[in-house]
């Protein structure tokens, strides 16, 4: 998962634009749309009690690639994988654990389909204002990542050029361990925080 | 500042089928009216998780109360659910291999999940029961006296 700035002098929704039209002249087949949202939860003040704990954040993911799960995870923690039936057990937990439901962020666009890889071009939007662009590639036969990073890293180069990342941090120490959802979810949930943190695109037109 | 109860959640998987998710399941306190009622009714939600359950209950700010391992049969009669069981002490934390039993009693458990509402449950739970008897006694639970 990979951020893509705006192009100069264009707005977010062109870029996507560009973005799309490359695949399309690739050969990419549009396969329907996607969506990945991440909620914020914090550790209600009434429960840090004497014991001084810094509050915690546990982000609350859905991926429409994975439809009945829900994801949970903590910066630089686990993350569980939990049916979603898990959202009902955040609203009994209330008490413990507030939503911070301003920081709500997500990034949906189109999924398409080149051979054996998944592109999805995201625009990340907080609210009703569009913050970036999350374009997320994947090769579907292989599960472990450093087995076909170089023929990922190929494959974006001819429509991303440039802006291709470098291998993501989450393979990083594991390069031999199985791929799993969870990798996916936590590459957003950096790629999200990184985002909210950025200056807002200024709008033209401020007094 | 303290809370009143503390909330509670189990976390549950087979010991004899590997690969298969851990259970987590939150209940409720026992619903009101629940007096006249022939079984316990208390709200349910039940999830599915991966293996790294109790790490993340952890780190949610959970910490592990009891922990206990069951071996017995599991029965069904539509809905119902009758599980007959012996509970064993864990003798060193998280290892399930050293374990003994904590009495030599099996316990009868009837339950059932049910949607909402669904009340007269509770009579079909008690016709069931009178047919155990005089070998078993089903007794509703007053959790309170537990705790």
């Amino acid at each position: 998962v990979a951020q893509v700035p705006v192009a100069e002098g264009k707005s977010v929704q062109q870029t996507v634009e560009l973005l799309t039209r490359k695949l399309e002249l690739l050969g990419a087949d549009k396969q329907g749309a996607f969506c990945v949202d991440c909620e914020t939860y914090h550790t209600a003040a009434a429960t840090m009690g004497a014991q001084g704990q810094t509050g915690k954040l546990m982000y609350v993911m859905h991926n429409s690639e994975y439809p009945l799960s829900c994801f949970a995870l903590f910066e630089n923690g686990p993350c569980l994988i939990a049916d979603a039936n898990f959202d009902i057990l955040m609203v009994k937990l209330k008490g413990f654990f507030q939503n911070a439901k301003a920081n709500k962020i997500e990034s949906r666009g189109t999924r398409y389909q080149y051979c054996d890889f998944l592109v999805k071009v995201g625009t990340v939007t907080m609210g009703p204002s569009a913050r970036g662009i999350a374009v997320e590639v994947e090769y579907c036969p292989c599960v472990i990542a450093n087995d076909c990073w170089n023929l990922l890293m190929e494959f974006m180069q001819s429509f991303m050029g440039s802006h291709t990342p470098g291998i993501p941090s989450v393979f990083g120490t594991k390069h031999d361990s199985i791929y799993s959802p969870a990798d996916t979810m936590v590459q957003y949930m950096e790629l999200f925080n990184k985002i909210r943190k950025q200056q807002q695109v200024p709008v033209a037109g401020i007094r | 500042g303290q809370q009143a109860s503390p909330f509670v959640l189990r976390a549950r998987r087979a010991l004899d089928k590997g690969g298969l998710p851990w259970h987590l399941r939150y209940l409720g306190q026992p619903e009101i009216g629940d007096k006249s009622r022939h079984a316990l009714v208390r709200n349910c939600v039940d999830i599915a998780t991966s293996d790294n359950l109790t790490d993340f209950l952890v780190e949610m700010g959970f910490r592990m109360d009891h922990e206990f391992v069951a071996k017995g049969h599991v029965f069904r009669k539509g809905i119902m659910k009758i599980v007959v069981y012996k509970i064993f002490r864990i003798l060193m934390p998280g290892n399930t291999d050293s374990i003994e039993p904590l009495s030599l009693s099996y316990l009868v458990e009837l339950n059932v999940v049910a949607p909402a509402g669904q009340d007269v449950v509770s009579d079909d739970m008690r016709n069931f029961a009178e047919q155990l008897k005089p070998l078993v006694h089903l007794e509703k639970i007053d959790p309170k006296r537990l705790m």
